[in-house]
Parts: C-alpha cells; structure tokens; sequence
C-alpha cells in the first residue's frame, strides 16, 4: 500500500471515529432508557437509508462531475468541516469552553428522559426509533462523505499513475476499523467513550481535514503545490503550529477553575450534570 | 414555508454553523480563483488562499474573547 494511500486509511479512520462515537452516544442512551429494540431498530434503518444514498451519490459522483470541480467541492466542506472541528478544540484546549465529557452527556441524557416519564418497554417506541435513527443518519452521512471524497481523492491521483484505483475501499476499511474500534470500547464501558480522549481526536482530525481541503481546494482551483503531494506535510505542520500559537494567544483569557467541593470531588459525574 | 427555513437552518448547520468561517472560505475560493484567472504568480495565489483561510479561524476566535477580561 503506498504512502497515501496509508494517509487516506488513517485520516478516514480518525475522522469516521469521531462521528462513531457521537452516533454510539445516542444509540446506547436510546438503548438504555427505552430499549434496544427501539434502538437497533433506528440504526439499523439508517444504515439501510444510508447504503441506498451512497449507492446512489457514490456512483453519480465518480461517473459524471469533472474532477476539478469536485476538488473544490471537497476543498471547500472539508475546510469547513476542519475549522469546525479546530476552533471547538482550540476553545477547549484555551479554557474557553468546557471539555466535552461524554459521559456527563450521557447521564443527563437519560436524566431527562426519565423526568419526562420514558422507562424501559418491549414494544418499538417512535421515538427511540426516531432518536437513533436521527443521530445514525447525520453521523453516517459524515462518515459516508468523508469516505467518498477521501477515497476519490486518492482513486484520482493513483490512476494518474496507472494504478488499480481502490481508494474508497481503503477508506471504507479506515471507516469500517474506526467502528469495529467504536463498538468494542462501547462493549467495554457501559457508558461510552469517556476513555476516548475526544478533544485530541477533533484537533487532530480538525487539521487534518483543513490541510487536506487547503490541498485539495487548491489543486483545483489551478494551484501547483510545492513538490506537489509532499506539501500536505508542510501544511500539517503550519496548521499545527497556528493553531497551538492561538491556543497561546487564547488561554490568558480563560476563566480561574474554582476549586472543586469535597462533594464533587467524591462524585464527579453527578455534579457536572447538575450544573 | 417553515419546514424550508429549518431545512435551510439545517443544511447551514450541518455545513458551516459559524457565518464568519463560511465568509472566509468562501472569500478563500473567491480570490484565489480570480487571482488565477488573472494569471497572477502561483506563490502569490497560494499565500492569499491560506492567510484568507487562518483569517477566518483567527477571525471567528477574536470573536469569542468579546468581553471576556484577560485573565492572567
């Protein structure tokens, strides 16, 4: 397997990680609250309604948009969807904004759904239907998109060179780990996630999809990068670099921690969702 | 007309949810595109669409120190 093609398995891996692990979040609440029927019952029609649309976009896109116009497509989500990325986990690094701790997030979800009167059932209940399948979509037209366009991407640039062109299936299998990973840590913990150091996978994914977009949006808007593919490392390292000096530039203006009750302190958990 | 402004507020979301982050990539595509049908040189191109884009996540993080004293 070439170099990029590696640096297309492990960018779709981490990003597609990210979107797992929201998605997880949601399907276990609706799982644990109402049941697991109702649960796998919502991801598992999103994950037919996903099939249908990437079989469908995934074959419109490689066959008919001319590849330059794609590039800047792709350039211009994926730095979006990388700003989007960067700026939360600037903000959370600096002290600005708190960090996301899942499983805070996890116990007030079901706190919530308990005042509201929802217990466990056997029956199908629409809503944890409704609630899985809502989360499963979104995530996973994320993960389709990001798998699509990364595996393009490489697809375009290994058939230049004659290559068998199986980016998406790299990709694909970059996502498919990232879940297999998502489900085993779910299977082992309860309540997901709160090992998975969320911040340092959203900066860096959030750089890398900037770089990859600058990249991308770049070639097809005619830019010839320096020593072409070997810039995207120069771009890894000036994104990395501004965005640690605006970590800097930001953490001065962060609010004092206040030093925890020695109720908080024996049970962090309940008082952050009580907040 | 309501079901339209959420599916609008909804895609905006999904895509962007930050207006000056989406200005500034769109102003990043923008120039860079104008400057390279002017035949202007590609360093210059490059530089403009990269300052445009660090300009916005500057920018949008300027944003959130609005009445926030330093701290330290």
């Amino acid at each position: 397997m070439t170099a990029q093609l590696w640096a297309v398995f492990i960018a779709a891996f981490l990003a597609s990680a990210v979107e797992f692990v929201e998605a997880f979040t949601i399907v276990l609440v609706v799982g644990v609250t109402i049941n697991w029927r109702s649960a796998l019952a919502g991801a598992l029609a999103a994950t037919g309604a996903l099939a249908v649309i990437v079989a469908i976009f995934g074959t419109a896109l490689v066959r008919f948009v001319p590849i330059d116009a794609l590039r800047i497509v792709v350039g211009v989500l994926l730095v979006l969807f990388g700003l989007k990325w960067l700026k939360k986990a600037i903000l959370r690094y600096a002290g600005l904004k708190a960090m996301h701790d899942e499983e805070a997030i996890y116990e007030e979800q079901i706190a919530e759904m308990r005042a509201r009167g929802e217990h466990h059932q056997t029956r199908v209940d629409p809503f944890g239907v409704a609630t899985s399948f809502k989360s499963v979509l979104l995530e996973g037209l994320e993960v389709a998109f990001i798998v699509i366009t990364f595996g393009l991407q490489a697809n375009n640039s290994q058939g230049a060179g004659g290559a068998q062109p199986n980016g998406i299936l790299i990709a694909a299998l970059g996502a498919f780990c990232a879940l297999l990973l998502v489900i085993g840590a779910g299977a082992l913990v309860r309540a997901p996630l709160q090992r998975v150091p969320e911040n340092a996978l959203k900066f860096t994914v959030g750089v890398m999809l900037t770089t990859f977009g600058t990249f991308w949006g770049g070639e097809g808007l005619g830019i010839e990068w320096w020593h072409e593919d070997l810039f995207l490392l120069v771009l890894v390292a000036f994104y990395l670099a501004v965005s640690l000096a605006l970590i800097a530039w930001l953490r001065p203006y962060a609010p004092p921690k206040v030093a925890p009750t020695p109720e908080e302190l024996d049970n962090p958990i309940a008082s952050e969702v009580t907040e | 007309m309501n079901a339209i402004l959420r599916g609008l507020k909804a895609t905006y979301n999904f895509f962007a949810g930050d207006a000056i982050l989406l200005i500034a990539v769109a102003l990043a595509f923008l120039l860079a595109f104008a400057l390279e049908r002017a035949s202007m040189p590609n360093e210059l191109v490059a530089v403009v669409f990269v300052a445009c884009i660090v300009g916005g996540l500057v920018t949008t993080l300027a944003r959130e120190l609005r009445g926030r004293p330093r701290q330290r």
